[in-house]
């Protein structure tokens, strides 16, 4: 595997050892780009900050807390809302944000008064929120606010409240990533095993590293529930404060994106003796090998080949309608840490779409060693590319679609190449066997939109063609196909709902399932609010 | 087995490990090695029908269900696995043990294996 060089970098030798082209015969030990280094000067990358990927990624999905930046107004504001980790009762967590807003006269005096009398207006304002997350930012860290000493303040005038404090500014790392490691240990520090959880059922899980972004982690819920399991918590998607401190009783970690929640689970297995165990939530056999696995640990795998049989004969049909068409699609799989391992095999396999390159702006090694392994030969692999990089990558490439976040997606729609937004997605959720058929048909509609196809002509030197009629998605994405494939009555276009997520809250509202019980096994329903608010008691 | 062969045929397990599992990525090359010696050893265990249950902990409940996944998988894409003798499928095992620990740790260049704390 030889690295590769970008012409625009040549004037930046560091830059170097950032890419590679995966070669046929080569393996790990050939080559592999560095990872969560610094910023090498001269090269501008399109990370964010130790405090976005703190706060912005995993405080935010929290969705029963008061999330307070203090800091600068602006902080806050470029942290929320962007990535759609939707919760199911209300969204407080997407419709509001605060911030103590620093000024000037703060950093010369000190903001802990301000932040005191901020922190109790905002419990006041909204009386049913009783936790707050107040994360620190580069002005405050520097003027050396104690804000641990604010929020036991505060704790201790207002004794039903509970504040957690992430002290992980912005230049607390090399990017986003440092504020992942620093929120997972800061919080199993300050509150995992403050509380004593309900146990309703003998099998019991943390879901860690999932987002609910758009419904991922509902789509899955549903699974573990037709399981039998127990989520005690999901760190952090859908999930409420005083569910995740009591992470330490669960029998075992679910961890989805070790990328940015790999820390807690490897200390709550030093510490407490969980298990974890790493699994593909995206793609049909990834997920079914998943829950197959979980259903191992348990003992209930025939739960879960049920499940899997369902969902197979629900939703294969309309996976493969849409793989009918992708075949030889050329894609650049850019996310920003994890969804280009998870994803690139399985965009292979089941859809059969080329993935040209796989770039991470804040991964480690790795993930660029899960990766460049799952991606074919002929890949290229880059770490925390520059803009200028992307482009030459894109025009060098050829890509028919790029899988991105909203910066470099803009990038890429300038120079004429439409773009799947992989963050906050476009029509989610993708993940789990239904959510993989939602994005295998956005991608299709990106590929085959009529309209994005007349951005290559310039109206100011082009001829525009008019003898071309009206033409439709699959008027495009047929033309090729074979009258076995494009007469089928087995393959179909997706069928779910525009949103199938109010389907699965009314599922959850009718208690339709049941679980075993811890002491007896014997399998019966369980009360709605005990799975969806199970009481905790605090502990010392 | 013939040398040859039996290197073949690991390393189309080994092929399927790189693009399926997630269990031999844990970010220190100590737990690394314990991920490689606790689930191919067990994998090994199943495929000769052996006993491959340590104790009652939930962490060798963990293994044995990576474990169990990885073989039965190992049956589906590669029907000769079900028709090889024990002594064939240690040796391919071992193969692949040894195989893991060099690609992912003595020969891996990712340099954050080597960090003590997580």
């Amino acid at each position: 595997m030889p690295y590769h060089q970008f012409k625009v970098s040549e004037c930046i030798p560091e830059r170097l050892h950032h890419a590679v082209d995966k070669g046929a015969d080569e393996d790990l030990t050939d080559a592999l780009p560095l990872g969560y280094l610094n910023t090498i000067p001269g090269t501008i990358s399109e990370r964010g900050c130790a405090y976005c990927g703190a706060k912005h990624v995993i405080g935010t999905p929290m969705k029963d807390v008061i999330h307070l930046s203090h800091g600068p107004v602006g902080c806050t504001y470029d942290t929320w809302q962007t990535k759609r980790y939707i919760s199911d009762d209300g969204n407080f967590q997407l419709k509001y944000t605060f911030a103590s807003d620093v000024k000037e006269s703060n950093v010369v005096f000190g903001a802990e008064k301000m932040l005191k009398k901020n922190i109790i207006e905002a419990f006041k304002a909204f009386p049913q929120i009783h936790n707050m997350n107040v994360y620190s930012t580069c002005a405050t860290a520097l003027i050396g606010d104690d804000i641990n000493a604010v929020a036991e303040d505060v704790m201790a005038e207002m004794p039903d409240k509970k504040i957690f404090v992430c002290n992980s500014p912005g230049f607390a790392g090399p990017s986003q990533s440092g504020g992942h490691h620093k929120i997972n240990l800061q919080f199993l520090d300050q509150w995992v095993g403050t509380g004593e959880p309900e146990i309703y059922s003998k099998h019991v899980i943390n879901y860690i590293g999932e987002y609910n972004i758009q419904g991922d982690q509902e789509i899955m819920r549903d699974y573990f529930l037709r399981m039998g399991i127990q989520i005690l918590a999901t760190f952090t998607g859908n999930g409420r404060f005083d569910d995740l401190r009591c992470i330490h009783k669960a029998q075992l970690n679910v961890l989805e994106c070790a990328r940015s929640a790999e820390y807690i689970c490897d200390e709550l297995r030093v510490r407490y003796g969980i298990p974890r165990m790493d699994i593909d939530g995206f793609g049909f056999e990834a997920t079914a090998d998943s829950l197959r696995k979980i259903g191992y640990f348990f003992g209930i795998e025939d739960k879960a080949e049920q499940i899997i049989a369902e969902e197979y004969a629900r939703w294969k049909p309309e996976l493969d309608w849409y793989a009918a068409r992708l075949q030889g699609v050329k894609m650049c799989l850019w996310p920003g840490g994890s969804k280009l391992w998870h994803w690139s095999h399985m965009l292979k396999t089941e859809m059969g779409i080329n993935v040209v390159s796989v770039y991470t702006k804040f991964g480690h090694q790795g993930d660029m060693e899960k990766g460049v392994s799952r991606c074919e030969p002929g890949t290229l692999a880059i770490d925390d590319p520059n803009e200028l990089e992307s482009v030459e990558a894109m025009y060098e490439l050829k890509p028919d679609l790029i899988m991105t976040g909203k910066r470099p997606g803009e990038v890429a729609k300038k120079i004429r190449i439409p773009y799947l937004n992989v963050h906050g997605y476009h029509n989610g959720p993708y993940k789990g066997f239904e959510g993989w058929v939602r994005l295998a048909r956005d991608i299709y509609n990106c590929v085959y939109s009529p309209a994005h196809s007349l951005v290559h002509l310039d109206i100011s030197k082009d001829e525009i063609p008019t003898d071309k009629g009206f033409a439709t998605r699959e008027s495009l994405s047929d033309v090729n196909l074979s009258d076995e494939i494009k007469n089928s009555t087995e393959l179909r276009e997706y069928t779910g709902d525009y949103d199938p997520i109010p389907r699965l809250r009314k599922k959850l509202e009718e208690n339709q399932y049941t679980f075993p019980d811890p002491v007896t096994g014997e399998w019966r329903q369980v009360p709605l609010e005990t799975i969806k608010r199970g009481k905790i008691v605090d502990v010392e | 087995m013939d040398n040859k062969i039996s290197q073949e045929k690991m390393a189309q397990l080994e092929w399927y490990i790189t693009k399926h599992c997630l269990w031999q990525y844990n970010s220190r090359g100590w737990d690394r090695l314990i991920q490689n010696e606790r689930i191919l050893t067990k994998t090994k265990q199943i495929l000769r029908g052996e006993n491959a249950k340590d104790d009652d902990t939930t962490a060798d409940r963990y293994y044995w269900s990576e474990a169990m996944s990885l073989q039965g998988a190992f049956k589906r894409y590669f029907p000769w696995v079900a028709e090889m003798s024990k002594e064939d499928i240690a040796q391919i095992l071992d193969l692949l043990k040894e195989r893991m620990d060099h690609t992912m740790v003595h020969a891996s260049l990712n340099q954050e294996l080597v960090k003590e704390k997580y």
